[in-house]
């Protein structure tokens, strides 16, 4: 990979700064701070479909769900310890990724955004039905326990901050990895021009489900951050309207950016706690804002800068690159 | 058979609605290549200004039917000026940029119409007078069907119908669908493409606004968070029917309409949704442009 | 100089014996209570019903003199019935050091945030009736309305054992709260050997029913039993009378709203609702007061019964902390634990050791033609 990048240098040191943060926090904003780690994994699971493939997924809540649940059922109805679950999550998660991509990603554009929300849709209704009787109804699952690690019970708010923060670290580095990688470049000539492509010699099939799959996988790793960090685990959760953030998320932070993606979630996570005591005309001003941000800024706050040159050089430099 | 007819008969008022709004949806769809995502908001904007109308001082003295009358045209008026707003401050930045960005641009901007509403009307629910329209209701064939379905029936069909003239038999129709088809060559040609579009986000907006005030007549309750639900339900509708296709907005409200009612009725109350979001990603798995296909101008 | 510092040494000691020797220990300033509410989103005018109520509460206390001569401060947390948010809001209120916090309304959501108060010793008194929410066993918990399962009872004993109806279908949405209550109601109507034709869900909100009221008309049921909320329940009425459906309409507690009766209309005559009795049928004055005093000052209606138990729940609590004098969370858990017959304005009870609020006098309402209420069950003399 050669020497570290100046960005990922920047990063790693604010990701160690963060870590501090528990010192000078009340314990509402470590939890606060907890909840934008495990929401920041998610957006930019869902920015490895929208973002990078260019696939509109806006059902995105359900893998988080899928990640959710899994770990709750094993956990509380199975008994499984919490890190245990959470290989399962991932791979469950993925698995329906893949298989719900597999017939849907070639339609096109707003088609696919109807498929998913519709999958949403059937998603939720299904863990409200209590499928197979063990996702608890509209209650769904309360009780989960907490993570433990070499017999270390991580049970404090400080400690499930640090786990997510962790996790949140090794996302960070798989996505800057994934720049690099011969994935992340199919997915960007094939989100540029996808006959192109092709000529490339990138199977368009073949990378969009596993990019699905991937995007997937990842927010099914934060479901069960999430379903730890609640203790429970319910339909709630995980409805359209969540995907609707998600989505927003990767449009206001930048596509493909992981800082406008992380910037994102701070806007439309962190932000809207600051104002709470505004209570009822939060949303409204929120609303407002989500329009200004978007006329003013239509390719996002911090958008992506353009590949580096030395990472696209290996694959023909004609692939149009440039938007 | 009594059960059969009034499915049919349940499915069709609720269509009718579905229809109204969904024909926003496709005619902004069809020339701007965008989902209005604030639609289903504005349409419930336009049943509460009608309620304020219906029940507020302004109204005072009117006999019923007069007053309904008033209720539907300044609702109509304040939600096409809605509509035109909603256009030049949201979208019309955004026309040349991601279509992604005017996606999250009317995504805000539907939270703002639905908070707005809630700090206007407050968050309860909203009753709307009784005993404006008749209240007779005709049996049948162990079926009923009421005076407002008749008439909701009626007036969207009517309205939808007006509609498909205008569009294909005006010298502004034309110029809507051949914006549709190609903006840039629509300039060309001379065409005002900005006048399109508002025209767009008058007529839209103005059918939606009939929509939800027979949304209030009909059901006479409304609350703030209603926009999203029907707004989806009409969305769907007009995916189903072909997005941008005017005739397949109708037809896909229609069809919705019934769908869910068999679906509800015959198969599993508990899991309709889900059959009816089944049923819509396998259309457009089977025919991915919809029961009419796509876009007015191509096929008619 | 000696003189100086003896008065102020007696006074201190007064006032110390004087509040029982807590306010030795606590910072003086504000008693802060509590509101974790949905304040936006669909349960908006829910939580805002939770915010007025407790906020009416806390104005009229302070005017007395507030409590332990200490003003009451609320602060208020939006959690907008989200269990994620809820969580945040819990760490909010805990770090606010709030005695006690009132709400909130969706089961959800005070799932996420029992364990939160618990581990900090803060009361959470709120209007949740998930059987989960008591069966962690955390001191801090006090339901303040009625679990599904005491008016699930009264529901098939009325329908079943009073009316008896031969065949009910049961009708609920897909919330927590509804299919919670519809799954006790189906239950104890079958132990009640009653005949259930059919169970069948609505989608909240979507505001068609006929579909699914037609198929329930073709099996023509004595009775429909819907255990959701109003809005959708008024609709329910109307839509079936409009049908032609003869069945008795019979709705949980969350059908008695002022709205059920509007939306429905004419439709709404002979409609039965079953609740705790509503405050302005009670004899109690505290109830017919509060009510006053909240439309005097909001000019509106508190949107359902909730605003009530939650403002019991309130109630209680300042009930407990002048009585025992102390704001320690001990104390006032052993106190309402343990208090007898609490005068509420939504009728007399008492918790039981997990928090469960016991001895809740439900009551069957007919809605009359102008929209009131008449109790048909029990009779008035008896109850």
């Amino acid at each position: 990979m050669g020497k570290l990048s100046k960005a990922t240098a920047i990063g790693a040191v604010l990701w160690v700064l963060c870590l501090a943060l528990p010192a000078f926090l009340s314990s509402a904003w470590v939890s606060i701070a907890a909840i934008f780690a495990i929401y920041a994994i998610v957006a930019l699971s869902q920015d490895v479909v929208l973002g990078r493939a260019g696939m509109y997924d806006m059902g995105h809540a359900v893998y988080f769900g899928i990640g959710a649940y899994a770990t709750g059922i094993l956990n509380v109805e199975f008994g499984w310890p919490i890190l245990a679950t959470l290989p399962v999550a991932i791979v469950a998660a993925a698995i329906v990724g893949a298989v719900f991509a597999a017939p849907i990603i070639r339609l096109r554009g707003d088609y696919l955004l109807v498929a998913t929300i519709g999958l949403n849709a059937i998603f939720v209704l299904a863990m409200q039905n209590n499928l197979a009787g063990i996702t608890g109804g509209s209650d769904g699952i309360p009780g989960l326990g907490v993570p433990s690690l070499f017999g270390l019970q991580i049970e404090s708010q400080n400690g499930l901050f640090w786990f997510d923060w962790v996790f949140l670290g090794l996302v960070l580095l798989l996505m800057r990895n994934l720049d690099r990688c011969e994935l992340g470049r199919a997915l960007h000539y094939l989100k540029q021009d996808e006959l192109a492509s092709g000529t490339l010699g990138v199977d368009a099939r073949k990378t969009k489900i596993i990019a699905f799959a991937l995007g997937a996988a990842l927010a099914g790793l934060a479901g069960t951050l999430f379903a730890v960090q609640i203790s429970t685990v319910s339909p709630s959760s995980f409805v359209f309207t969540e995907s609707v953030t998600l989505f927003a998320i990767v449009i206001v932070g930048g596509q493909g950016s992981i800082s406008g993606v992380l910037l994102g979630t701070v806007l439309m996570f962190v932000v809207p706690q600051i104002f709470r005591g505004f209570a009822d005309y939060r949303y409204f001003v929120f609303g407002i804002a989500m329009v200004a941000v978007m006329v003013l800024r239509p390719q996002g706050l911090w958008p992506r800068a353009r590949l580096r040159a030395k990472a696209g050089a290996r694959v023909s430099a004609g692939a149009g690159v440039s938007r | 058979m009594g059960t059969f007819i009034q499915q049919v008969i349940n499915g069709l008022t609720v269509g009718s609605i579905y229809a109204l709004i969904a024909l926003g949806y496709t005619m902004v769809y069809g020339v701007m290549r965008l989902i209005n995502f604030a639609h289903g908001d504005l349409c419930i904007l336009g049943a509460f200004v009608g309620l304020t109308m219906l029940s507020g001082a302004i109204g005072g003295g009117h006999p019923g039917p007069a007053l309904v009358f008033l209720a539907f045209v300044a609702s109509i008026v304040v939600i096409s000026g809605a509509g035109i707003a909603l256009e030049l401050i949201a979208y019309r930045p955004l026309r040349k940029a991601d279509k992604l960005a005017a996606v999250v641009s009317a995504l805000g901007a539907s939270m703002l119409i639905e908070n707005g509403i809630m700090l206007v009307w407050g968050p309860e629910v909203q009753v709307f007078p009784a005993g404006l329209l008749p209240a007779t209701t005709w049996h049948f064939a162990g079926a009923s069907i009421s005076f407002v379905e008749v008439v909701i029936v009626l007036a969207s069909v009517v309205l939808m119908a007006a509609l498909y003239l205008f569009v294909n038999h005006t010298r502004f129709g034309t110029a809507i669908r051949a914006a549709a088809i190609d903006q840039d060559a629509a300039r060309l040609m001379g065409i005002n493409v900005n006048r399109v579009i508002g025209s767009v986000f008058i007529i839209g907006p103005a059918l939606g606004a009939v929509g939800g005030l027979f949304i209030g007549l009909y059901y006479r309750e409304a609350y703030f968070t209603m926009g999203w639900t029907y707004g989806l339900y009409a969305f769907i509708a007009a995916i189903l029917g072909g997005i941008g296709n005017i005739p397949g907005a109708m037809i896909g409200g229609l069809l919705l309409g019934l769908f869910n009612a068999f679906a509800a009725g015959y198969i599993s109350s508990s899991w309709q949704d889900a059959i009816t979001f089944a049923l819509l990603i396998g259309i457009l798995l089977v025919r991915p442009s919809g029961i009419l296909g796509e876009r007015v101008a191509e096929k008619v | 100089m000696f003189k100086k510092l003896l008065i102020a040494g007696v006074s201190a000691g007064a006032l110390m014996l004087g509040s029982g020797g807590v306010s030795a220990i606590a910072a003086p300033g504000p008693i802060v209570f509590g509101v974790q509410a949905p304040i936006t989103g669909p349960y908006a005018d829910e939580g805002q019903g939770i915010e007025n109520g407790v906020k009416l509460l806390a104005e009229q206390q302070n005017a007395k003199g507030g409590l332990l001569g200490r003003q009451i401060e609320v602060k208020v947390c939006d959690d907008e019935g989200k269990a994620a948010q809820a969580a945040i809001c819990a760490r909010q209120l805990v770090d606010d050091h709030a005695v006690a916090v009132i709400g909130t309304y969706t089961s959800g959501a005070a799932l996420a945030a029992e364990p939160i108060y618990a581990r900090a010793g803060v009361i959470q008194t709120s209007d949740g009736t998930s059987n989960e929410l008591l069966k962690r066993g955390y001191a801090t918990w006090f339901g303040n309305a009625p679990t599904n399962s005491a008016e699930a009872k009264f529901t098939a004993h009325y329908m079943v054992d009073v009316r008896h109806f031969k065949s009910i279908a049961v009708l609920t949405d897909h919330s927590s709260f509804a299919t919670g209550l519809a799954d006790s109601v189906e239950k104890d109507i079958k132990a009640a050997h009653g005949h259930i034709v059919d169970k069948a869900f609505i989608n909240a909100g979507s505001q068609n029913f006929t579909p699914v009221l037609t198929k329930l008309k073709s099996m023509h049921p004595d009775a429909v039993y819907f255990s959701g909320y109003y809005s959708d329940g008024g609709l329910i009425r109307a839509q079936m009378v409009q049908l032609g459906m003869k069945a008795v309409f019979v709705g949980g507690d969350a059908n008695q709203n002022v709205a059920f009766g509007k939306i429905a209309g004419t439709a709404a005559q002979g409609a039965i609702i079953i609740n705790v009795p509503a405050p302005q049928d009670l004899p109690y004055p505290a109830a017919k007061e509060f009510l006053a005093a909240y439309q005097a000052k909001y000019h509106v209606a508190p949107p359902s019964i909730y605003t009530f138990t939650n403002a019991d729940g309130m109630r209680a609590v300042m009930q407990a902390i002048e009585t025992t004098k102390s704001l320690k969370p001990a104390k006032l858990e052993h106190y309402l634990h343990h208090m007898k017959n609490f005068q509420g304005l939504t009728g007399n009870f008492t918790w039981n050791e997990h928090g469960k609020r016991v001895g809740s006098p439900f009551t069957a309402f007919e809605v009359q033609a102008d929209g009131s209420y008449k109790i048909v069950y029990p009779a008035p003399s008896a109850g």
